[in-house]
């Protein structure tokens, strides 16, 4: 039941994903509305079948690392869904839903797969999965919004208006949004990284060994660190900052991808 | 019964000397309208005089005829003969007319698309036939639902939105680099027309504190007083680029005032913080390298024009969905308006029924003076019941017709049959709710 759910929910966000990314073309307001619509359908559907799958397999639904990728979907579709809102971004869904379609098709979510349940009895683990989670949903619309503010400053840079120009919003807007996102998520992230850290010490005893994922979170937190740290300081912003959203995705992704592919300790 | 028309020239018809002849002052367009609604016919009439078009609104029985009557009059005060003017008028009926009306007071008919003004001039033009007693409820409800619509096509298209003019393109860059403006500093070098139009604009927006230099210390002080900001000494030009966020050059100086060196190091001042130069002086103030520089925003004055000319274009193309708004409208509205065509008639015939009834059932209750009660009110209800089924078939059929749009001829046919007395010559003839 819950596979066909997610799979309906995945359908919508394919339609909405084409909406939005036909609004940024062609500017109908149908096709901006068609867009929201559909994307709070699928979300309320992803909802049901991650509840549904918690309730089958007895426990919630981000032990395996196929489950919290479906998971991170599942935020970043929700915080989308505010950001766009709250900023009056209507383009805003063009930019992070294909990233959230590469994640749910690209990456086996694992919704249907019935892996066995993991010997692992520590709250701690589901707490530091949940911040993780979060703090990497809030990632993926700092992606989005450095992608859209390269985007517009080079129109502006290249002085010749085009679709780009009028569709998005102004340079500091989405420097802006791109720096919230990264003070919402970063927190999130270093506190679940930490509870993870601390917990794998006392699971296993060494945090590093034959773990990729650990290690490539790490890589990707210390980009992020630095890149906070610059934008706060004031002494990276704008077009830099961006470069440096970008990779920090580079790395999430990285990580996200290792741990589904990569049988490590990891996933499970 | 009438059929509302406009007639009249444009900008697109006719040249700018043709249009400045008929385009006559307030006080002599009360007089015609008085004149030409007077003779009979011409109902209702309105007319719209701007220097981009001379148009006549109206509901007549001969649109061409009343068309003609109002041009001769407008063509009369500055010796202008109708054969001069008639090849350049154009004549739109019922449907067309709404459209036209539609089009007109939302901007899309106007030398420049989403030109603010129009609105207000076919405002005036509405109240001054008012004035005169000239509107009736076809012209009240037609105007009324124009100027709904235009307000709809305003805030769902961005038709009025994008700069046309250089000034005005400053600003829009402007805040497409810095979102809102407030606090925003602005610094002009020089003086002229253009660029203190756009730092009086950027200002408007919010933009402040405003520096002035110029070579001439007393046009500095000068234009900084006008502007409300400060004068700056023309040394300090460079110590003052790293303290503003917007900087406007436009002076005559033969070799660039601003490098790419002295850019670089304002930027550094000012942490990386974007700074936009708009160059308006021929030749550049502002070296063409520092667009190259991070952060900052070069234009000339070639690269606002492109910038205006591509926000023509998305004029045109947002006028794509204006005009799609305007057709749902206007259909709409004339569906409405033939639909209400037929309501006289209907009503005539069943006040002309009525007194039938009403006459016959005296007569025959006079002929029964011990007639109860009971027996009146049967035949009351007999009366009245025999009505409503005679009336029944043609109203539909004068409700359907005017829906397939064909009222007008069961109108008068009906009229004609019941000897109705003519078409519209009804109770109050109501326009269609606007």
């Amino acid at each position: 039941m819950n596979a066909t759910l997610y799979d309906v929910a995945l359908t919508a966000y394919i339609v909405a994903t084409a909406a939005a990314l036909g609004y940024l073309v062609r500017r109908s307001d149908w096709l901006s509305r068609l867009s929201v619509v559909t994307t709070q359908f699928g979300w309320v559907c992803h909802t049901v079948a991650l509840v549904v799958r918690g309730v089958e397999v007895g426990r919630p639904p981000i032990a395996t690392l196929p489950e919290i990728v479906s998971m991170v979907i599942w935020a970043t579709v929700f915080l989308e869904l505010w950001a766009e809102r709250q900023y009056q971004m209507k383009v805003l869904g063009a930019f992070v839903l294909p990233v959230v379609l590469v994640l749910g098709l690209a990456l086996p979510t694992g919704l249907r797969a019935l892996v066995p349940t993991p010997a692992i009895k520590s709250a701690w683990v589901w707490v530091h999965v949940v911040l993780a989670l979060l703090g990497l949903a809030a990632l993926v619309l700092n992606f989005a919004g450095a992608v859209m503010y390269l985007l517009q400053e080079r129109q502006l840079k290249a002085k010749r208006p085009g679709t780009v120009y009028y569709r998005l919003p102004s340079l500091e807007t989405l420097d802006r949004v791109s720096f919230r996102a990264l003070s919402l998520g970063f927190p999130f992230l270093t506190a679940g990284l930490l509870l993870g850290v601390l917990w794998a010490h006392a699971a296993w005893g060494s945090v590093f060994a034959f773990d990729p994922v650990a290690l490539l979170s790490i890589g990707m937190w210390v980009v992020y660190a630095a890149t906070l740290s610059g934008r706060a300081t004031g002494v990276w912003r704008g077009r830099r900052a961006a470069y440096f959203a970008i990779a920090g995705f580079g790395a999430l992704l990285l990580m996200l991808g290792v741990g589904v592919v990569v049988q490590g300790r990891h996933a499970l | 019964m009438g059929t509302l028309f406009v007639a009249g020239l444009s900008h697109h018809t006719a040249p700018i000397e043709m249009r400045e002849l008929l385009a006559l002052e307030s006080d002599k367009l009360r007089e015609i309208l008085a004149d030409v609604t007077g003779a009979g016919g011409l109902p209702e009439a309105m007319i719209l005089a701007t220097c981009n078009r001379v148009e006549a609104y109206g509901v007549a029985e001969v649109p061409t005829e009343a068309r003609d009557a109002v041009f001769a009059r407008l063509g009369a005060h500055r010796g202008v003969a109708p054969a001069t003017v008639a090849p350049l008028l154009y004549t739109h009926v019922e449907d067309e007319a709404v459209r036209h009306a539609f089009r007109v007071a939302a901007s899309l008919d106007s030398m420049v698309l989403g030109e603010p003004q129009i609105l207000g001039q076919v405002k005036d033009a509405f109240s001054l036939a008012q004035a005169v007693g000239t509107v009736g409820p076809v012209l009240h409800s037609l105007m009324s639902r124009a100027f709904g619509v235009a307000k709809k096509v305003r805030t769902e298209t961005e038709i009025g939105r994008l700069a046309v003019s250089i000034p005005f393109a400053a600003v829009e860059l402007a805040r497409k680099i810095f979102g809102r403006l407030d606090g925003k500093a602005v610094l002009l070098v020089g003086a002229g027309e253009m660029s203190e139009l756009a730092a009086r604009h950027l200002v408007d927006h919010g933009a402040s504190p405003v520096y002035v230099t110029n070579r001439t210390w007393g046009r500095a002080q000068e234009l900084a007083r006008s502007l409300a900001g400060v004068a700056v000494p023309f040394e300090d030009l460079h110590a003052t680029l790293a303290m503003v966020d917007i900087a406007i050059t436009s002076t005559a100086a033969p070799e660039p005032l601003i490098r790419a060196a002295g850019v670089r190091d304002a930027l550094h001042a000012r942490r990386e913080r974007p700074l936009f130069l708009i160059d308006i002086g021929v030749p550049r103030n502002v070296e063409a390298a520092v667009n190259q520089l991070d952060n900052a925003f070069c234009y000339d004055v070639d690269d606002l024009r492109a910038v205006v000319e591509a926000n023509l274009r998305e004029r045109q193309r947002e006028a794509q969905r204006a005009l799609a708004i305007i057709e749902r409208e206007a259909q709409q509205f004339a569906a409405r308006l033939a639909e209400l065509d037929v309501v006289p008639t209907i009503v005539s015939l069943r006040e002309k029924l009525e007194a039938i009834r009403r006459a016959e059932l005296d007569k025959a209750l006079g002929r029964l003076p011990d007639a109860d009660g009971e027996t009146r009110r049967v035949m009351e209800a007999l009366s009245q019941a025999i009505v409503n089924k005679v009336l029944h078939a043609p109203t539909v059929k004068l409700r359907d017709s005017s829906r397939a749009g064909h009222g007008r001829r069961f109108v008068e046919l009906i009229s004609e049959v019941f000897g109705l007395g003519g078409p519209g010559r009804g109770p109050g003839r109501r326009g269609p709710e606007a």
